[in-house]
């Protein structure tokens, strides 16, 4: 598959990116590993004016634990960070989901930016244009309707990346700077619940750095996904506990994951904490597996997820 | 589209070349440098078919543009063997066989060179991880783990 013609730029700061940004008025996309961006150009999903390269600032490629957090560059990759020593001491659920995301061979590519920024996937969306064309678009092409949820408004494309989970169940923040300036906010907030525009981003906006509160914690990361060597989660569940209790975030269902903050971890609050992650896992046919099985995966993660950390606590 | 100049070390020797900004770096390897041992299968990031070494580390050629490798060193299968003698992987995979059709063998080899070269002596579990984004039609994998231990074992 060739790729559709576009310029390209690489950018030696942050500065610089958002000023090609603008040169092309806002029709170029930022490029990192490139492992989600590139299908996406292929499939004519995308067709920007200009890609512009952020692998070559320096600054977004560092780790660096200070003032009481561990802040990631967004052009580490997951390879780097998943061998980080602060990680695996720190952040075991953390080190579990880069472990579970793709394969080795992507992850030495792939970014922890670009996974964090990656779009959202659907049976009706990942396709070629000529197949798109045969079926007509849908709402996330600028269709009148979707797909899979036929009169449906709203597409609940699902947002695949394993580690925005356990990022989130660890209170990460993420940095922004764009045109508009910078700004910090807890990585929850970056999703706008609609999977036709999954970011509430404003444009050229670019994720600098992410950064995680330096307290040890416990956790496990639970994935259900088709092959274990390289598939996208197809529902997941990611806990982090801390002193003050245990923070779960759902995803692989919807297009934003979803989080739960357990005030108790007794048999009751677990089952009930499981029970509402069910109740608002809105899945739809738009996977290989069905939606009945992926909620009731939801479910069973969760539990299982939350009850292996209290079993290794003992 | 711009053409930008390019230069790669590519199998140790230096190429200059003119290479458009779209160009996919699988792209490049096989039309301008006719390096057919870059094998294409999905094109998507799947398959690990087209993987070569940049600087070393395993790339997927058909999702990487060239222009963004430009300066580094690039190993494809064909700067595996050393004139007429094949590289003690290959000999293995030959001896244990591990390839029928041969179109995923390209891709695993260079994965399992970089791998011995990082892990000497690996156990089975990581060589299944390090070839886990790469999919063979034909041999059910267990040759090709077989072969990568006996050259892991041969080089000690
Ligand atoms: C076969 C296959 C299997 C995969 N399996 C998984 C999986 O199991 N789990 C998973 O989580 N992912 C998976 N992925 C997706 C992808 O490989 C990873 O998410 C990877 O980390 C993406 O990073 P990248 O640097 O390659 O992103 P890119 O493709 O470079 O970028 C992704 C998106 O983010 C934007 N972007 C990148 N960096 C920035 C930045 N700093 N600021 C603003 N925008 C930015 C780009 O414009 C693009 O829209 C898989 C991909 C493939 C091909
Ligand atoms: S051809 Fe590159 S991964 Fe399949
Ligand atoms: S030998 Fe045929 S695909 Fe691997």
């Amino acid at each position: 598959m060739i790729l559709p013609g576009f310029e390209y730029r690489k950018a030696a700061s942050v500065a610089e990116a958002i000023a090609f940004y603008n040169d092309f008025q806002g029709k170029a996309r930022y490029l990192a590993g490139g492992t989600d961006l590139m299908p996406l150009l292929k499939y004519r999903l995308s067709t920007p004016a200009a890609v512009v390269d952020l692998k070559g600032i320096q600054e977004l490629g560092a780790i660096s634990a200070d003032h009481g957090w561990l802040t990631i560059g967004a052009n580490v990759t997951l390879f780097d960070l998943k061998n980080d020593p602060v990680v695996k001491e720190y952040f075991p659920v953390l080190c579990q989901s880069l472990e579970a995301t793709s394969c080795e061979t992507l992850q030495m590519r792939g970014t922890i930016g670009g996974n964090l920024l990656q779009d959202t996937r659907c049976i009706e969306y990942n396709k070629t244009m000529e197949w798109r064309t045969a079926r007509g678009f849908c709402l996330k092409m600028g269709g009148e309707t979707c797909n899979v949820v036929p009169h449906s408004r709203i597409c609940l494309s699902n947002y695949c990346s394993d580690n925005a989970l356990s990022l989130i169940a660890l209170s990460a923040e993420v940095s922004l700077a764009g045109p508009e300036g910078d700004k910090t906010t807890g990585l929850e907030k970056i999703f706008s619940g609609c999977g036709s525009r999954v970011f509430a981003l404003g444009p050229g906006e670019i994720l600098t750095r992410i950064r995680i509160p330096m307290e040890k914690s416990r956790g496990v990361y639970e994935k259900l996904r088709v092959r274990n060597s390289i598939d996208y989660p197809l529902a997941a569940v990611a806990v982090a506990m801390r002193q003050n209790g245990a923070r779960v975030c759902v995803g692989g269902v919807g297009p934003a994951p979803r989080v739960y903050d357990l005030t108790g971890t007794d048999a009751g609050s677990v089952r009930d904490g499981a029970q509402k992650a069910y109740t608002d896992a809105r899945a739809v046919p738009n996977s290989t597996l069905s939606p009945t099985y992926r909620r009731k995966m939801v479910r069973a993660l969760f539990r299982r997820a939350v009850n292996k950390i209290l079993s290794e606590g003992k | 589209m711009r053409r930008i100049v390019c230069t790669f070390v590519v199998n140790g020797v230096t190429r200059e070349l003119l290479v458009e900004t779209n160009a996919l770096l699988s792209e490049v390897l096989q039309d301008d440098l006719g390096l057919k041992g870059v094998h294409v299968g999905c094109g998507t990031g799947d398959c690990g078919a087209c993987t070569v070494l940049v600087d070393g580390l395993p790339v997927l050629s058909c999702s990487t543009l060239a222009v963004t490798v430009r300066g580094k060193e690039i190993t494809t299968v064909e700067g595996m063997a050393n004139g007429t003698k094949l590289h003690p992987l290959q000999e293995s995979f030959i001896e244990h066989g591990a390839l029928q059709c041969g179109y995923c063998t390209p891709g695993m080899l260079l994965a399992s060179k970089r791998l011995l070269e990082i892990n000497p002596s690996p156990s089975r579990q990581d060589i299944k991880d390090a070839l886990a984004g790469h999919l063979c039609r034909c041999t059910g994998y267990n040759k090709i783990v077989d072969a990568v231990m006996a050259a892991a074992e041969g080089e000690e």
